[in-house]
Parts: structure tokens; sequence; C-alpha cells
């Protein structure tokens, strides 16, 4: 391993050889499962210093603590935080709370960084997954661990997968909160009007092939799948292929050096996607937030993958009776299947920022704590459509409830525990994981942007998204030092 | 009328009509389409909306839920900090550069002219770190720092083109008139407001005017130097439209309201703003 | 010397806003570009020119000036001939023409930021009427399409302008007396000779204007690309303003990158005014 110069805090910690020992107390603060599974970080676990977060000092300090928590959530999930909030200001009388809102994650991000000069900085901060190294890079946060030590506080509960897509060469940075993952919307009433069973969507790549052509050769729809350009998918197909995406075992084991996706498995995934566009098999609906699902009452395709967190919006938009050509149906995301694979943990978590007072940093990581709460999970999940972080959330009301109503909402949790726990399947941290336009994301929608507008072909396209998202890692470890 | 004059008259309405399509048909389009429920704007394409079916829920949703009234009227108040800075700056620095006598005065005058080169483009993400900066100022800090209306405003109080349009006005007064007003004790500050502005008034209207083009229609710096609580109009289209992506007729109704200030201004001042904008085109 | 005193005293203001928003930030950014910026705040390392010369010869700021200057070379040009054209239908007599001439000023009551928001919808793949018109359904949406995307670009741009032009060309038109417009047509001037040999000549110094600040402002688009594209796809709508803003403002910034970028953005308007106005001055008939 090289030594960490951006991560002083490294320094204090003690690496634990040969993962936990048996009379350690502290067993169940470790971020990692202690079942003996292979989760990312048992080799190299590592203990954070405590100090790092100075939960004892909410005890001192003048009360009510106020603090800004910057977040990205809209519409109906921005209204349930703001209602999960207010119970939390009137909760208790230590911490006062205050939402500022980012209309995006990305958003959020620029707002942050730019503040990392300005020192105009949250409290607490909800980061997209992909904001991860760069929030340790930035030295700004108190890792997740630190206070999960300090506080004595049991993460036993939460998934370990969803733990371990936050954790870092053996530490747990932040503290998770909303979990998502895309899955496949279907038009039932396609499927049925073109003689496939409704009841058993597609599950490979070769079945969605085979499905979009029995639909398209039925007339039902002009297309089969209606595809966002969106890195995301990329990256979650190779996920569930059990393969890494990035090297040095995803950037979890030292910085991320180079991209690995530029394999056998890559390329099928690109020659996949540049065949179905060209067969008339998939309609490729550009970066656009709806168009994917607009397509599909449109009867310009009868399938789509988007996140689960758009579930809540689509069924509302689209399966209300407005559009009596569509009969929504959702299923785990189609892909490569792997015994070690499986589908990423998306969505965002909660970030505590080290240059607020100490008396702020514990009042950020009692809310942070409130929103990865059994109760609050289960009641975010009911009202959002997000997946609970803990199993127990899943069998208290209101979600029970639910779930009952609405079983789509449980496919993307379903798909998430189905998966395996390791480095491949813990999705790849680096700086520079980008978005449209920069970074390795967009590198990686140029390509099959240029792959379904002008035809480039898959292998092309593949070195093309390689070498861009390897010069965005060269130059962001290069200023990174 | 002969039958070929009457051929040659229609054909050039003909050409007047389809000329003026490239104009109406998108504005059209933003009407029609802010009035249709979402579902009918898939598929077909609906150039028509009958008075009944029109649902006038998307304007209520943009003015409320999309903030289009706040933001409106964030533009209102920064652009008349912008236009009444402007014109105050430039009438009295135009004053000095027409009728008084200073060192270094010819100088001044370039340096005046050259902001014209430097492009806000080039420097705003430094100006960015000023206004932050100034947020921390004691007193005023809350009021010229990072994402308030001063903020906002500040940068654009002064313009070398608005001097520079104010003295040309100034100069062509006749020199007898100043010599005449200081005969009838008229010191500088009564010369200025009862005889040079009231004679240079189609010049600072046309600033006036441009200045508020300038700042309604700016996007660059409200997009950087705001957040929810000062963003003005033009900036909030984007987010309107960004956050109302299900709900088009709402993107749509977000434009109607966003443009009708300035349609109305158009259609009563057409004649006036004609003569302003041409201003600086053409020189009769 | 009380005369002085007033005198400064009344430039002033303006010098306050000038030395604070433009001169101090625009030295500011030149000496920003000589040092390297450290990923998250801290001090900053002296590289000299070396970050310029870096950035100037990237393949990313290449691009972006090449995208730049196809735009300004694509809008300006199409849209004044655009101008010229409304503007001589506009100065018809005919009965009605007034309500023409409203309807060609009416972009003037839009702005860049509501003409982009506006076609954005009206290109969006499934909702937006002008894919239906343009017969692309089921092929990657124009704003996504590499080939087409920069067109689209340039073409809402123009749209917004244009009523700008109508009304700066119509008022050069106006200026040109219809007497010598007649005696050329009593001398057998054809409609197509008597607009080449009198109308456009007389029309120079409008047009002239017309381009010069066309020109300056089409290197200073930004609002389009912010809303349309982003930038893409695959930066083919990066121009340079747009990469300054993401470069300074982006995750994370960089201020001495963006600086090599404005810093062109500057040369470039400079050098804009001055070529333009001795180039064009010898071709532009003054006289009335």
């Amino acid at each position: 391993m090289r030594p960490q110069r951006w991560l002083p805090l490294v320094l204090a910690l003690a690496l634990v050889a040969g993962g936990c020992g048996g009379g350690d107390d502290d067993d169940d603060a470790s971020p990692d499962g202690t079942d003996g599974t292979a989760a990312p970080g048992d080799d190299d676990a590592a203990e954070v210093d405590p100090s790092l977060c100075p939960v004892d000092a909410l005890a001192d300090a003048d009360k009510p603590v106020e603090i800004e928590y910057w977040h990205a959530m809209t519409r109906a999930n921005e209204e349930e935080l703001i209602r999960l909030t207010d119970e939390f200001n009137a909760s208790q009388s230590d911490v006062r709370v205050t939402l500022s809102a980012s209309p995006s994650y990305s958003e959020n991000l620029t707002r942050y960084t730019a503040g990392l000069s300005t020192e105009e900085l949250p409290d607490l901060y909800q980061g997209e997954e992909t904001n991860l190294q760069l929030l340790i890079d930035s030295q700004s946060i108190v890792p997740a661990a630190a206070c999960i030590a300090a506080d004595d506080y049991d993460t036993s509960g939460i998934i370990d997968r969803v733990l371990t897509r936050y954790t870092v060469e053996g530490i747990q940075y932040a503290m998770p909160f909303n979990v998502s993952n895309p899955i496949l919307y279907y038009n039932k009433a396609a499927f049925t009007a073109a003689g496939l069973d409704p009841e058993a969507p597609p599950t490979t790549l070769e079945e969605v092939r085979e499905a979009s052509q029995t639909i398209v050769d039925a007339g039902v729809a002009t297309h089969g799948i209606s595809f966002k350009t969106d890195a995301w998918f990329t990256e979650q197909w190779m996920a569930k292929a059990g393969e890494e995406y990035v090297n040095n075992g995803n950037g979890r084991d030292a910085r991320t050096t180079a991209v690995a996706f530029d394999n056998e498995t890559g390329l099928e995934l690109y020659t996949w996607l540049s065949d179905m566009q060209q067969d008339g098999l998939l309609v490729s609906t550009g970066t656009g937030d709806i168009e994917h699902y607009v397509a599909i009452p449109n009867n310009e395709s009868a399938m789509t993958i988007d996140s689960s967190a758009a579930l809540g919006t689509i069924f509302q938009l689209f399966d209300q009776g407005q559009y009596p050509n569509v009969d929504l149906g959702a299923a785990p995301m189609p892909g490569p299947a792997s015994a070690d694979g499986g589908v990423l943990v998306g969505g965002a978590s909660n970030y505590i920022v080290n240059r607020s007072s100490d008396a702020e940093q514990a009042a950020a990581w009692k809310f942070a704590e409130f929103l990865a709460d059994e109760q609050t999970q289960s009641e975010w999940a009911a009202a959002t459509g997000y997946i609970p972080i803990r199993e127990s959330s899943t069998t208290i009301s209101p979600l029970v409830e639910r779930w009952a109503e609405q079983p789509e909402l449980k496919v993307a949790y379903d798909q998430l525990l189905a998966g395996a726990d390791n480095l491949a399947t813990a999705g790849p941290v680096l700086g520079p994981a980008g978005a449209r336009g920069e970074g390795m994301r967009g590198a990686v929608i140029d390509a099959i942007a240029a792959m379904f507008a002008e035809g480039l072909p898959p292998e092309d396209a593949l070195a093309q998204a390689t070498e861009g998202s390897n010069e965005a890692i060269e130059d962001y470890n290069d200023r990174v030092g | 009328m002969s039958g070929r004059r009457w051929y040659r008259t229609a054909g050039r309405y003909a050409l007047l009509t389809v000329l003026a399509l490239m104009f109406v048909f998108p504005l059209y389009m933003m009407v029609v389409n802010s009035l249709l429920p979402p579902e009918q704007l898939l598929k077909k394409a609906n150039f028509w909306v009958s008075p009944g079916d029109a649902l006038w829920g998307g304007y209520s949703t943009a003015w409320n839920e999309g903030h289009i009234g706040e933001y409106l009227g964030n533009s209102v108040v920064v652009t008349t900090l912008i236009v009444a800075g402007q014109v105050v700056t430039a009438v009295l620095a135009a004053y000095a550069f027409a009728f008084l006598d200073f060192p270094l005065k010819r100088t001044l005058f370039v340096v005046f002219l050259t902001t014209m080169m430097i492009p806000f483009e080039v420097v705003f993400f430094v100006n960015l770190d000023t206004i932050t900066d100034f947020g921390d100022l004691p007193l005023v800090g809350d009021y010229i720092g990072f994402d308030t209306y001063g903020g906002l405003a500040l940068p654009f109080l002064a313009t070398g083109f608005g001097a520079f349009l104010v003295r040309q006005a100034f100069l062509s007064l006749p020199r007898d008139l100043r010599d005449a007003a200081a005969l009838d004790g008229y010191g500088h500050f009564r010369f200025l407001t009862r005889v040079a502005i009231p004679l240079a008034r189609p010049s600072i209207a046309a600033l006036g005017l441009f200045a508020f083009f300038g700042a309604w229609n700016q996007y660059l710096w409200p997009l950087v130097a705001s957040t929810e609580d000062h963003r003005t109009v033009q900036v909030g289209l984007g987010f309107v439209s960004e956050g109302s992506v299900d709900q088009v007729n709402v993107a749509f109704a977000a434009l109607v309201l966003a443009s009708i200030p300035l349609f109305v201004l158009l259609i009563v001042f057409q004649k006036q703003l004609v003569r302003g904008l041409t201003a600086g085109a053409v020189k009769g | 010397m009380r005369e002085a005193l007033l005198g400064y005293a009344l430039v002033l203001p303006a010098l306050l806003v000038f030395g604070t928003f433009i001169f101090y930030p625009f030295l500011r950014t030149a000496w920003l570009g000589l040092y390297e910026q450290p990923l998250f705040g801290g001090d900053s390392t002296w590289v000299g020119l070396e970050q310029y010369l870096d950035e100037w010869g990237s393949e990313d700021f290449r691009n972006s000036l090449f995208v730049t200057v196809k735009f300004a070379l694509f809008t300006v040009p199409v849209g004044i001939s655009l101008g010229v054209l409304l503007a001589v239908a506009g100065h018809q007599r005919l009965r009605g023409i007034g309500i023409y001439r409203t309807i060609f000023s009416s972009t003037v009551a839009t702005s860049i930021a509501v003409a982009s928001v506006l076609f954005f919808t009206l290109f969006n793949q499934q909702l937006g009427v002008l894919t239906k018109l343009l017969h692309r359904e089921g092929e990657t949406p124009v704003l996504d399409d590499p080939r087409l995307a920069f067109i689209a670009v340039c073409g809402v741009t123009i749209w917004q302008n244009l009523g700008l032009s109508f009304i700066v060309i119509s008022a050069g038109l106006q200026a040109v007396p219809d007497d010598l417009l007649e005696a050329a047509r009593v001398d057998g001037a054809g409609a197509f000779r008597r607009f080449f040999r009198v109308t456009m000549p007389l029309l120079s110094p409008t047009l002239l204007f017309a381009v010069v600040v066309g020109s300056i402002l089409a290197f200073q688009a930004f609002a389009q690309v912010d809303l349309l594209t982003e930038g893409g796809p695959g930066d083919r709508t990066n121009v340079l303003t747009y990469a300054i803003k993401t470069t300074a403002l982006g995750n994370p910034p960089d201020q001495g990158a963006a600086a090599a970028y404005a810093m062109a953005l500057f040369a470039i308007t400079l050098l804009l005014t001055v070529v333009q106005l001795r180039f064009l001055e010898r071709r532009v008939t003054y006289e009335r």
C-alpha cells in the first residue's frame, strides 16, 4: 500500500491484522460484518481513532445546537425529509436541524467543493455514492466509523452490503441513508399483447433481446427497450457479472489508478447495446431524465431500466389509468448473472463535516443516526420508494403495509440482498467518478452516445471510454499528490 | 387591381407569413403546451387546445411550487438596482468628462473604455470569491455577499459604455448653454439636473433600456452567485424545467409567465424600444 | 482645484466598480493562471507560464476554441442574413405590415434562457413537437446527437437574436433614402441589383455594427449551452465560456486552469474587436 499523504488520520489508525480479534469488545462497531464473509476490508480492517468524532461535545454545549444539512432530495422525497426533520426537531431539544436543498446531487457536490475554499460548508452533507473518494481526499469529513466507535453505536442491524459500499481501506466513511438500485420497468400489457408471459420478464441480456424481438415483430411497440445513456447501468452490469470496474479492488485496497472495465465482459456489454440499437430493438433516449420511461406509454418501447428510487413517480404517472395501453411491472435488473455478482448500492449517504465545531459535529451525528434509525427508515422507505438500510425496518409499520400494497417496491430490496458481498459488488471508488460531461462517467456516456448516434463500433467505444476515464484518473491523482 | 399585381401582393404576404411563422410557431406551441394535460403531450402532435380542455393548473404549479413568482420578484429587485446604478454612475462620470477639466481626464476616459474589452465571462469566478468575501464584512455583509440582491447587482452598477453614451449626449449640447447657465448663477448640480439631464434624456433613456435588457436577461452571474433565495427568473426557468420533468406543461407555463413582463413592454413601448435599441447602431 | 476634485468625485463611483469587479479580477485571473491550485483549497504552487502553455496546448482547450469559433462563424452570418431578409420584407408598404413588424421583433421579449428552455422542451424526444415534425421518432434525441446538437444550439441562438437583428437592421434600412432607390429603378436596375448596389452599401455601417456586436456576443454565449446540452455530447458544444465555468466551479474546482481559458477568451475578444474594425472599415461606405 502506498503512503497516504492525503489522509493524515490514517496515521492514527492501528491496522488490525487478521480481522477482528475474538476478545474485542468493539466487534459490533467494526464496519464489516463479523460473519466471516469475504467482505472487502477484512484483510486490512482498520480501526479509526474515535476522538475524531466528538460525540460528547453535545453535553456541554449551549442548546439547542443549530446545524445545517445540505441535501439533494426533491419533491415527494424532499417533503418526506422535511417531515422527518420536523419530527426530529420536535422530538428533542438538543439539536435543531435546518435543511438546505440543492436541486441535484451534482449541484450539491459543486456547492460543497466550492465551500471548501470559501468555508461555507454544512454540518451534515448528503453525498451521492460517487462522492466518496472525493470527500475522503478533501479531508473535510469525520469518518462515520469514528462516531460509531466513539458512541458505541451498533451497526449490526444495517445490511452488510450497504456498509461495504461506504467502506474504503477498512474504514466506513459515511452514514448510509437512502439506498436504491436499478430495476427493470416493463409494460405487462405489451408483453401480453406480444404473446409473452407478463409474469416472467427477462432476466438476462439475451432474454431482453428475445423479448424485444418478439415485441417488435408483434408490432406492439416500435422497440423492445428504451435506454437512457447513463454510465451507472454499465457499472451495475459489471458488478452483476462479479467483475471490478476499476483497478486496485475497485479502489478499496488502494487508490484507483485505472479502469478495469476494458475487458471481455465490458466488450460484450457494449456490443450488446450497439447490436440492440442497430437492429432496432433498443431506442436510445439520450441523457434526458424522463424520455426512457415516457417511451413506454408512447408505444416506442415496452421495457426500460431506471433507478428504483423513481418507482413511486413512474407508477404514479403511468399506472393510474391515464394510459390504457400501460400496465406497469417491475422486476430485477436483467444482466449478466454470476454467483459473485450483484447490483450495486446506489443512492446517497450522510457525511459529517469536520470543519464545524465539536458540538455541531456531535449534533450532525445525532441527526445522521436518526436518519439511519429503524423506524425512520421504515417511514422513509414507505414514503419514497428507497429501500431501507435495515432488515428490521421491513418488518415494522408503515413499510410492511406499504410493501403489501405495492409489492414492486420490494424488488430492489430483494435484488440487493441476493447479491454477493465482495469488492466487485462494493462498486468503484475513485475521485473523478464524474457525471455527464466530466470524469469517468462523462467518458463512458460520451462513448455510448457516439456508439448510438454515430455508429462507433463497440470496441472503439470501449477504448474511447477507457482512455477518457484513465486520463481523468491520472489528472486527478496528479493533482491530489 | 390587375391580376399580376394581385399575385405579387399575395406573394409578398405569403413570404411575410412564412417568416412570421418562424417566430410565432415556437411561441404558439409554448402557450398551447402549457395548457395541455401531460398525457396529451404524448405521441400525437397537439397543435391546438380547445378552451374547454385547457388546463390552467400548470400556471399555478409553476407560480407556487415552481417559485416563478418569487423568481420574477428577485429579477425585478436586481434589475432595478442595476438600472438605477448604471444610470447614476454614467450620468455622474459623463458630466465630469464632458463639462469639467481635471488632470488625467483623457487617461481616465480611456480606462472607462477599456472596461468594454474585458468580458464578464473572463472575470466572474474571481468576482464570486470577492462577493463571498464581502459576505463576511461587518454590517453590510448580509446585503452584498453571496446570494444577496446586492451581490447580484454590484458588479454591474457601472459600465464604460454608459458613461460613453451619456458623455456623447452631453458633448452635443451647445457650449453656450453652459455659459448661459453659469451667468444665471447655476452651480454644477443645478446645471446637471435642470439643463443637462433633461436635454440628454433620449440617450439616458437608451442607456436605461440597455441596462434593463442586460440585467433582466442575465444568466451566468445569477446562476453562480445565488441560490434558491435570490434566484432570478432566467436562472429559475432551468430549475423549473428540471424539476418538472414529468409535467412538461408546468415548464411551458413557467416560460409563459417569465416572458409576460417583456412582452407587455414590447407591445406598449414598441416605438421607444426600437429607438432605444438602435441608438448605438445608427448615428443620425 | 475644486473643479478637479469634483471631477474625481464624479468618476469615483464608476471607477470603484470597475476596479473591484473588472480590473482587479482581471489581473487576479491572469495571476491565478501562474499558480497550480491544489484540489481542495490550501496553498497554490507557482508554476509560471507552464500552466498556461499546458492548458492552451491541451486537446480540450483546442476543442473548445474550435467549437467557439465555429459557433461565431455560424451564428453571426446566418443571423444577420436572416435579419436583412426580415428587414427587407418588413420594409414593404403593405396593409397590416405593422403587425408583421411586431412579430418580427417578438424574440426581443424572450431571452436566451427562455428560448433555450423552450426549445429544449420542443426537442424532447418523447414529448417535443419538433421531434415529430422532423420525423426523428425512435432516433437519438437531437440534443444528444453529436452531429446535430451543435446545429441545434446555433439555431436556438439565431432564433433568439432574430428580433434584435430585425430591429437594428430595419432602422438602418429606414435611413436608405427612397428617392435613391427610385432613381435606380428609373435607370432600369432590377430589384436584385437595386438591393446589392444601393441598399447594401448604405446599410453597411449598420451591418458592421451588427457583425461586431454579434461576434463579441457569440464568443460570450453561455446560457444556451448550459441549458441545452451542458457542453455535450462529447464536448461538441463545449464553448470556452462553458469550459471556464465548469473548470472554475467544477468538482473539484480548478481556478488556475480556468484562468488559462479565460485569458484566451479575453485575447480573442480583444483581437476580434481590433481585426473586425480594421478589416471592415475599408469596405464600409459611410457617406449618406
